[in-house]
């Protein structure tokens, strides 16, 4: 939400001329960024450093009941498989894009606050970056819905 | 004199670039981290064993993110940059390491 947030802000409040640029629109921008930057490292780090152990755990030998061990859940049905094979290994590594390339945009947005609006160039490649970081926390978020509604983490 | 070029330096694009183009490299880097993981070229140690390996791949990829972007923050910042070339070289960067984290590519190796 806060991306798409930043996102059309920077496409609506975007202007022409620097003085045009609403000074207190600007430092709400910076902030916004900010915080979609932040939230974004935190759920990369819980989610890599906290979430992922419990789900790559390894059951011991033998257990039939495999609820709660995800990933070994997962892969004992071939429908399932490509959950771990596919959805699993790009939500290990994506996020993380997703984090450096929202840091990006908030530094700028800090750094630069009235220009990144009144720059065109400027403000063309943060929505484009924005809009990268969108789609890959989208396609991120759907695979983890997928997986959740299979193999939940309890 | 002094206000002026204080005030070129702080619109000046170079720092706005170094920042796009350091996460393009970062993506990038972690794109390499896992292609050269699947292809047994290398594999990052893992730096928190419950988590495995995926610790050591994104923790390097993170410091290289960092240094790419600190190396073109002190050479760009207070520099009115090409910014064509920079926007096009980081969008390169950030779909190849995009890519190279997709498990169908990994298949292709």
């Amino acid at each position: 939400m806060g991306l798409a947030a930043a996102l059309f802000s920077v496409r609506a409040m975007g202007t022409a001329n620097s003085s045009d640029v609403v000074q207190s629109q600007s430092r709400y921008l910076a902030g916004l960024m900010v915080c979609v930057a932040v939230v974004l490292w935190l759920t990369v780090l819980v989610g890599t450093y906290v979430t992922f152990p419990p789900y790559r755990a390894t059951p011991p030998e033998g257990l039939a009941d495999l609820s709660q061990y995800p990933r070994s859940l997962i892969q004992s049905s071939p429908g399932t498989v490509w959950l771990h094979a596919f959805a699993m290994e790009i939500k290990e590594h994506v996020p993380w894009i997703a984090a450096m390339l929202a840091t990006a945009v908030a530094f700028v947005g800090v750094r630069y606050r009235s220009t990144l609006l009144a720059d065109s160039q400027l403000r063309g490649m943060a929505t484009t970056v924005l809009a990268i970081c969108f789609v890959l926390v989208s396609f991120v978020a759907i695979l983890g819905v997928f997986i959740n509604k299979v193999a939940p983490l309890e | 004199m002094a206000t002026s070029e204080g005030k070129r330096a702080a619109v000046a694009n170079g720092a706005a670039l170094a920042s796009f183009l350091g996460a393009g490299i970062g993506a990038f880097a972690m794109g390499v981290m896992v292609i050269l993981d699947e292809a047994g070229l290398f594999s990052a140690p893992a730096l928190y064993p419950p988590a495995g390996g995926v610790s050591g791949r994104t923790t390097f990829a993170a410091v290289i993110w960092l240094i790419g972007w600190a190396v073109l923050h002190r050479r760009w910042k207070g520099r009115q940059v090409e910014s064509r070339r920079a926007h096009a070289v980081t969008l390169i960067l950030i779909g190849l390491g995009v890519l190279l984290t997709f498990p169908p590519v990994w298949k292709l190796l």
